[in-house]
This record gives C-alpha cells, sequence and structure tokens, in this order.
C-alpha cells in the first residue's frame, strides 16, 4: 500500500470512527433482528432442497436462523456502501485535484466499505451462533460475506449512478426482495423460482443454504456464479468511481 | 400564489427532481405489493400468525407505503436543514417552513400511498377499496412522522437511514397477525391502521373504535413531524 492510500485510508475510518451512534447501529441491528426473528419462529417442520438434489429435513425456525444473517449483511452492507460512496463523491475529488490518484482514494473507500461489512458479518454471524448452528461453518459464512460484498457493491454504485435518496429506496428494496423473498427457503416450494435466479443473491444464497443444512459441499456452480456477480459489480463500481473523481484537465 | 404554496411545490420539486426518484415512488410499491403477496402469508404462518389471502396481500400495501413514507420523512428533515434556517429567515418564518414541509411530505406520501393501493387492486382485488385507501394512507402518514423524529434525533444519512429501517423491521415483525402475539403488539404506531387494513383486505368492516385511533395516530405522528420540522427550520440565533 502507497503512503498516500494508506493516509486516506486512515482518514476514512477516522471519518466512520467519528460517528460512535453508528458503530453502535451496526452491533445492535444485527444483534436485534437475528435474535427477535429466530425467537418468534415457529418450529414448523419443512424440506429444503439443496444444490446437490438432496433433501433437508429441517424446520421454519432453522431456516429463518439461517438466511437472517445474510438479509441484515446485505442491507446494511448495502447502505453503507451508498453513503460511504457519497462521502467519496463529495470528498475525493478534491484529493484528486491535490494530486492523489483515483486509484489511490479508491482503494482507501472500499477498505472502508470491506472493513465495515466484515464488522456487521462478524456480528451477525455470533450472533447467529447462538441460536442455530450450520452443518457446514465455512460456506455458510462464506456465502454471507459474498452475499455482503454484492451489496456493498451494489449500494456503492447506487450511490455513485442516482443519488442518495434513490439509492436508498433501492438498497432498502432491493435486498428485501432478492435475499428476503425470492432466495429464502421458507416461501413457496423452497426452491428459488426462474426470475430469481437472475438475481444477484442467487449463487451465494443457494451456497449458504448448502452450507447450513448439507455438511458436503455440492454448490460449487452456484458459488463461481456468486463470484462472478461479485468480480462483475466491483470491477464496474471501480470504474464508474473512477470516472466520478477523475479530473480532467483544462 | 403565496409564499407557503410556492415553498410547498418547490419541496415536492426539491424531492423529484430526477426522474428516478418519482419512478422509484410509484415502483417500489408496486413491486412490493407483487412480491409480498405470494410470501406474506407463508410469513406469518412461520412466525405463529393468521394472516393470509387478501387480507396478507394487503397488510403489504400498507408496508410498501410506510417504508418510503418513513424514509421520505427522514431526508425531508435531516437533508435540509442549513436551507429551511435561511428560508425561515429570509422571512418565511419556521411555522409557515414547517408547513410547506408537511404538506410536500403527504402529498409525496400520498403519491406512494396511491401506487401501493393501485397495486393491491390489480394483484387481488379488496373488498372495501375506500377502508383499504384510507388505512394506507395512514401507515404513510404514520411513517413520515417517524422519519421526521428520527432526522431531527440524527442528521448523519447513514445512521438515519438504519434507523428507519431498524422501526420498519421491528414494526414489521410485531405486526398484529403477524405473530402468534403479545409484548409489543399492542403499542406499535401502525397496529390499529394495520387491523383496518387487514379487515379491508378480508371484506369486513372495522369498528368506529379502530377508525378513531388510527385518526388520532396519525394526527400525533403529523404533529411530531410539524415540531421535527418547525425545529429543524428554527433560527438557533447568532449574527
Amino acid at each position: 500500500m502507497s503512503g498516500r492510500t494508506a493516509i486516506a485510508t486512515r482518514m476514512g475510518f477516522r471519518e466512520q470512527l467519528r460517528r460512535p451512534f453508528l458503530l453502535a447501529l451496526l452491533v445492535v441491528v444485527p444483534l436485534f433482528f437475528i435474535t427477535r426473528s429466530i425467537a418468534i419462529t415457529e418450529p414448523t417442520p419443512r424440506a429444503v432442497p439443496l444444490p446437490g438434489g438432496e433433501i433437508a429435513f429441517t424446520d421454519m425456525k432453522e431456516i429463518h436462523g439461517a438466511v437472517m444473517a445474510a438479509i441484515t449483511v446485505a442491507f446494511l452492507a448495502g447502505l453503507i456502501g451508498v453513503f460511504v460512496m457519497q462521502s467519496a463523491l463529495e470528498g475525493d475529488r478534491r484529493l484528486v485535484v491535490a494530486g492523489f490518484r483515483p486509484r489511490e482514494t479508491i482503494a482507501a473507500r472500499l477498505g472502508v466499505v470491506l472493513a465495515a461489512t466484515l464488522v456487521v458479518l462478524s456480528v451477525s454471524l455470533a450472533v447467529t451462533a447462538f441460536d442455530f448452528t450450520p452443518a457446514s461453518w465455512l460456506p455458510f459464512a462464506a456465502a454471507t460475506l459474498c452475499v455482503g460484498l454484492i451489496y456493498a457493491a451494489l449500494g456503492a454504485l447506487a450511490g455513485a449512478l442516482v443519488g442518495r435518496l434513490a439509492a436508498t429506496y433501492l438498497m432498502l428494496f432491493v435486498p428485501m426482495v432478492d435475499i428476503g423473498v425470492a432466495q429464502n427457503p421458507m416461501f413457496g416450494d423452497a426452491n428459488p423460482d426462474l426470475w430469481a435466479k437472475l438475481l444477484p443473491g442467487y449463487g451465494p444464497m443457494r451456497v449458504l443454504v448448502d452450507g447450513a443444512f448439507s455438511q458436503t459441499f455440492d454448490a460449487t456452480s452456484e458459488l463461481v456464479l456468486g463470484l462472478g456477480w461479485l468480480a462483475g459489480l466491483a470491477t464496474i463500481t471501480v470504474l464508474v468511481l473512477r470516472r466520478a473523481i477523475g479530473v480532467r484537465s483544462g | 400564489m403565496n409564499a407557503f404554496a410556492i415553498a410547498g411545490s418547490s419541496f415536492v420539486r426539491e424531492h423529484l427532481r430526477t426522474p428516478l426518484t418519482l419512478l422509484l415512488l410509484i415502483a417500489i410499491p408496486a413491486l412490493f405489493v407483487l412480491a409480498s403477496a405470494a410470501v406474506l402469508g407463508d410469513f406469518a404462518r412461520a412466525l405463529g400468525g393468521t394472516v393470509a389471502g387478501q387480507a396478507a396481500t394487503a397488510l403489504g400495501a400498507g408496508w410498501a407505503a410506510a417504508f418510503l413514507a418513513g424514509v421520505l420523512g427522514f431526508f425531508q428533515v435531516a437533508s435540509s436543514r442549513e436551507a429551511d434556517r435561511r428560508l425561515s429567515l429570509a422571512g418565511l418564518g419556521p411555522t409557515r417552513v414547517a408547513a410547506a414541509r408537511i404538506s410536500a411530505a403527504l402529498v409525496l406520501g400520498l403519491v406512494v400511498s396511491a401506487a401501493a393501493f393501485l397495486s393491491l387492486l390489480l394483484r387481488t382485488g379488496v373488498e372495501h377499496p375506500a377502508h383499504a385507501a384510507v388505512a394506507i394512507f395512514a401507515f404513510a402518514a404514520i411513517y413520515i412522522g417517524i422519519g421526521a423524529i428520527v432526522g431531527s434525533l440524527v442528521s448523519d444519512p447513514l445512521e438515519g437511514s438504519i434507523l428507519v429501517a431498524f422501526v420498519f423491521m421491528f414494526d414489521v415483525f410485531s405486526g398484529p397477525a403477524m405473530t402468534s402475539g403479545g409484548g409489543l403488539t399492542a403499542v406499535m404506531p401502525t397496529r390499529k391502521a394495520a387491523d383496518l387494513l387487514i379487515a379491508a383486505g378480508a371484506g369486513q368492516s372495522s369498528p368506529l373504535g379502530d377508525w378513531f385511533w388510527v385518526a388520532l395516530i396519525a394526527a400525533i405522528s403529523m404533529s411530531v413531524a410539524f415540531t421535527s420540522f418547525w425545529a429543524a427550520s428554527r433560527s438557533r440565533g447568532g449574527p
């Protein structure tokens, strides 16, 4: 990391740490939602088809425990993406005028988004662990992280392209529909519909369901699909930001 | 046109200055109603609740109006403090600035409620359309107040958005007929509006007492919103 990137990263973190209420929210919101959601769900029996073709016989309480972390991480990471990028658009152009390279400021902002997503992920997984134990932690945690990063990138893109208010509406609505409804095995026949497969949450949420209820890993193609979405969105985000904060001569 | 009407219409235009925002205010309630129609009954059953069918879809329309109105109320207060103070100092006064803000928020709340209501009519139909329309607008009015309270307490947009979403999710998870009841269900601000909406969706009339409570809660919410707008636009003294 170059000296200037380190300075920009440090300033980015300092900006977030000036808002202790935000840190409190990033801890309290997952703690409350996940705990309460699991607590109020009835243990009604339910069969869940897994990516490898296996069927897991479980109950609604367990399924809600499995998906709530991803829902919480998606919507928090999405909002973080929106507002960190809004802040970048306001301040980083000046840094570039002052001699920073666009890639240095972008790396710093992405570092802040990644760190905030990891905070939310850690809290969410720790809270989940009190009430629900996935069959296989590694794919479960990796899939939740992938969901968070995809939505952080979508939030950053929305923040850069459509303005603060519209981006906020989008980041409250899209994760709710994608992760909370379309990919949620609590609804319908527990298998995502055709239209749901076109959404960014499909791949990682199938990996999450596999990790939650199967000790063997059978979701390779879904993992690749999720990583593809993440790589594509991250690339587009960097390009859009580079264009937004870059300074043209003249 | 008087200064109040000019300010009110300017606040609406300010909010809708990008066409995408207007599109989202119409499309999100419609899509929310369509998406939730298929799953809200399942969700309520999973939580031990009893709401199902048309009543569940009707409740989804209320929630759609609520969360958009909450965010709207928050941004109306939080992102316009400086401008409102200047308008107030320039002669409009905090009372007329607050009244113009409330009017603008209610117009936008009406747009959102109309989109949710029409989506509900087209998706499943509703036995008591007038009751449902009033109840959906009550959801929006109550959440404009909630958003305004959050905006008056928290100025940071990220913190405020998360807080509004937190209240909204808390309300959804505690709503009547969504869970097996008890606890916080009785004290949530949208409880009576949800009762009206569920009854309208299920083709039943609501007792007069429920209408009274909804009107009272919406009026309290508007008063709180007015106070928040007034406080935000009031000059803090100084040169």
